[in-house]
């Protein structure tokens, strides 16, 4: 009997069906997994299964019975790992597992030495290679992801563990480290919900698959009946050329961006050269330095040492806006926490960057600002109900549109994506690699690429540079053999 | 679209945004409570002296609407106001200036204090809260050493009219005052510097990697925070006619209030300037009522805090009722598809 279950479920917001008669079950001792393009209702579905939205129409049954939001003693056989970290970073491990101290030593107090104590075999059996006294900050990311997982599960009487995304910010080392988890959990008889976007790992985790599309299941089936592309095909409503590379046709050999032997917090002496119409890939592990490196070039970070060049002209270290005017803009991987302005209006975040081109007689020109708003919207493909939407609303593939359709209005010379897919669907990613793609050879931009998909640095990359521990350990011409470029970025080999 | 029906929408829009809506409602209900209670409410006289209370807190309460909007919050309007009305009085009076020349000097050392309190938030990283109690002290302090406690009186009397005049029927400072709200209004709605205010509101890491500088606009805004304490103690000073230490006491803590209940958020990002004038008239009409129903004297200051906490609360507490009323009705439509199932608790 399955431990969680949707029946015909609907829920209807303003102007969207997010779920339309959704028919899925979880049964114990399986990974289910969960795909689908975003906005495709995953999110909504995860919001019912776990009791935080009150479905408009169909049940939510735990346990076999159906349950309402209310129910929160049910809900608690749910357990729920969100897409992002959310530890407290200036607490320990051990605080972080246990919190709220629901058993802790004696009413109201709250041992440490207890709570350390009773942390050690969750770190164990969770393969978290820390102390349970060590502050969450300090510790490496895919420590924190696992520390999630273990602080869901340390509720135990729980049935049914729901994954969302788990793995967008770790590596694929770290990733299998998860995975054997996850495996181990499934023994136990825990039915495994698991949400990605990484088809490779759901074929490598997964038993069954529910394939989503606007607002409905439209597939399910055991997993070693379906391949790749016939995923895609179900997820998009349309084939993708998994083959397709996006590399640049118009690489020049006229230097944008010269950068040399930048040194900061966690880089020290980073050299290179950018062309203009070229897309040079950055690759390396989580930690590697990468976003530091570049947030320091951008200026955002300070840099202790070295100069960066933009078009023959020195760049002042240390001042986004003197980049940005300059034509350097950086594009942050957290959207949320570095990206959009959430609760302004999709209109005042696609014309935050362009003010100075909206000046009228008396002020700001409303009608040139949705002009130039809906020009945004319409050139990048927003999904959006109105250009008066607070952005906070729209998936997460909208909002990036958005922010990449703000800095072309500014019409930049050299361009910095940081994890530019993260938590994105394939049919957008693809949209956003032919839009790099299109950047670099119509109009001769420079773009940097920072990614931790190895798929998507070959892809795009005209030129890939590693980097080890802040250092450059590598750099390769686009289309090397992948094993090369990873013992670069585990440190293996130096050239 | 035509452009009449564009600017009508932007004007919806933005009532709908800030929920100026309610808070108008809310004033005009209490205006109306005041006026049936009290038979002396709508009296002329009464009148003027509420809208000449109100254009104090309500000047201060659209500065720090401003700096609300960035999350940050200025706690030494009071003492600015105090020093620059001092000085101004002992320009025109004791060193014999112009008149208008004392203001105009006046009214740039507010900005150049306000500046200061930016200079030091910004470049030394510190919270503005404590930064701008301690140079509430600093600014006091320098007042009382000024005039060593002593009221500077004889003030001239074109000064004496700016405060103590009126523009046929409106007293002159609260004309002062719908001059700040217009220029506000300008600058949040119609400007870069107001739209880059907001941004930094919403988030103000974000803001810095689209090229803002967040710090110059955070300054800008201490600045005509400055401006506008100054402007308030100016016309204090002038509708007193004489100029003392003991000027714009409850200032930093009525402005804020005004502004929240203005709608004006104080996690930043989200309000309108406007709304805090209406929160400054909701502050005075209460405080005035009290005085007409004859509260005891030493109960109204704990009947007017109640009264204002009172008004902070209400967007939030009809937030709460909406919440309840809408679980209980979700519970009963639940019990009665699962009769008998009252507690499905934890085995």
């Amino acid at each position: 009997m399955p431990v969680l279950e949707a029946r015909r479920l609907t829920k209807v917001f303003p102007g969207v069906t997010a779920l339309d008669s959704v028919d899925v079950a979880f049964e114990p001792g399986r990974v289910h997994c969960v795909v689908g393009e975003n906005g495709a209702g995953k999110s909504t579905l995860i919001k019912c299964l776990t009791g935080v939205y009150e479905p408009d129409g169909g049940e939510v049954l735990v346990g076999g019975r159906r349950r309402g939001p209310a129910d929160r003693t049910a809900f608690r056989r749910v357990a729920y790992v969100p897409q992002e970290i959310d530890l407290f970073g200036h607490m320990s491990a051990a605080e972080n597992l246990f919190l709220p101290y629901n058993q802790s030593y004696f009413r109201g107090l709250v041992s440490q030495r207890r709570l350390e104590e009773r942390a050690w075999p969750w770190l164990e059996r969770f393969r978290i290679d820390v102390r349970p006294d060590q502050l969450v900050k300090d510790i490496p990311i895919s420590s924190q992801q696992l520390l999630q997982v273990a602080r869901a599960t340390v509720n135990e009487d729980y049935e049914a563990l729901l994954l969302d995304e788990p793995t967008t910010s770790l590596t694929d080392g770290d990733a299998a480290a998860l995975f054997d988890v996850v495996r181990r959990l499934k023994a136990e008889g825990k039915a495994v919900i698991f949400i990605s976007h990484k088809l490779e790992e759901v074929f490598a985790l997964g038993d069954e698959l529910t394939v989503m599309r606007n607002g409905e299941a439209v597939g399910h089936s055991e997993l070693d009946r379906l391949d790749v592309g016939a995923v895609i095909t179900l997820m998009t409503g349309r084939p993708i050329d998994r083959e397709e590379v996006f590399r640049s046709g118009a690489v020049t050999d006229e230097p944008l961006l010269e950068v040399e032997n930048l040194t900061g917090e966690r880089f020290a002496s980073v050299s290179f050269r950018l062309n203009r119409g070229e897309i040079l890939g950055f690759y390396g592990l989580v930690g590697a330095g990468r976003t530091e490196l570049m947030q320091a070039v951008f200026g955002y970070l300070p840099a202790y040492a070295g100069r960066v060049r933009l078009a023959g002209a020195e760049l002042k270290l240390g001042d986004p806006s003197a980049a940005v005017r300059q034509g350097l803009i950086y594009l942050p991987e957290e959207r949320k926490k570095y990206g959009i302005l959430p609760q302004l209006s999709v209109r005042e975040n696609a014309s935050i960057s362009a003010l100075d081109r909206l000046g009228a007689f008396l002020g700001l020109s409303a009608a040139r600002e949705n002009a130039l708003a809906a020009e945004v919207v319409a050139a990048y493909d927003v999904k959006t109900p109105s250009l008066e939407q607070a952005i906070e609303y729209l998936s997460g593939g909208n909002q990036q549109k958005i922010v990449i359709g703000r800095a072309m209005v500014c019409e930049p010379r050299a361009l910095i994506f940081d994890e530019p897919t993260k938590g994105i669907d394939v049919g957008t990613k693809t949209e956003i690699y032919r839009m790099m793609k299109k950047l670099a050879e119509e109009k001769g931009i420079g773009i940097i690429l920072i990614s931790s998909e190895m798929e998507e640095i070959i892809k795009c990359s005209n030129r890939i540079i590693v980097l080890y521990e802040g250092q450059k350990s590598g750099e390769f011409m686009g289309g090397t053999n992948k094993d090369q470029i990873l013992s670069a970025a585990f440190g293996v080999v130096k050239n | 679209m035509s452009k009449l029906r564009l600017f009508q929408r932007d004007i919806i829009n933005s009532l709908k945004r800030s929920n100026m809506t309610a808070i108008g409602a809310v004033l005009i209900i209490m205006i109306i409570a005041a006026s049936l209670s009290s038979e002396h409410f709508l009296d002329e006289y009464n009148l003027k002296a509420v809208v000449r209370d109100l254009a104090f807190i309500g000047m201060i309460g659209i500065g720090q609407a401003l700096l609300l909007l960035i999350g940050e919050l200025d706690l030494s309007v009071g003492k600015i106001a105090t020093l620059c009305g001092v000085i101004a009085g002992m320009l025109m009076v004791t060193s014999g200036l112009n008149p208008f020349l004392s203001l105009a000097l006046a009214l740039t050392l507010g900005i150049l204090l306000g500046a200061l309190n930016g200079l030091i938030i910004t470049k030394l990283r510190l919270n503005s809260m404590v930064v701008t109690i301690g140079m509430a002290g600093v600014y006091g302090g320098v007042t009382l050493v000024l005039t060593k406690g002593k009221a500077v009186t004889n003030i001239p009397a074109v000064v004496h009219f700016l405060g103590k005049g009126n523009l046929g029927l409106v007293p002159l400072p609260f004309v002062f005052t719908l001059a700040v709200l217009i220029g506000a209004l300008f600058l949040v709605k119609k400007t870069k510097t107001g739209r880059y205010i907001y941004a930094i509101g919403n988030n103000k890491e974000a803001a810095r990697i689209l090229g803002i500088k967040v710090d110059r606009i955070r300054i800008f805004n201490y600045g005509v925070m400055g401006f506008i304490s100054a402007l308030a103690g100016i016309l204090y000073v002038a509708r007193l006619g004489s100029s003392q230490a003991s000027i714009g006491e409850n200032w930093p803590m009525n402005s804020i209030a005004a502004s929240v209940i203005g709608g004006v958020a104080l996690t930043g990002g989200v309000g309108n300037p406007a709304g805090a004038l209406i929160g400054a008239a909701i502050i005075s009409v209460i405080q005035n009522m009290i005085v007409l129903l004859g509260v005891n004297v030493y109960w109204q200051s704990a009947v007017s805090g109640f009264v204002v906490v009172a008004a902070i609360s209400f967007g939030s507490i009809s937030a709460i009722v909406r919440d309840r009323k809408q679980r209980k009705a979700k519970m009963q439509a639940l019990a009665k598809i699962n009769p008998g199932e009252k507690n499905c608790g934890q085995t």
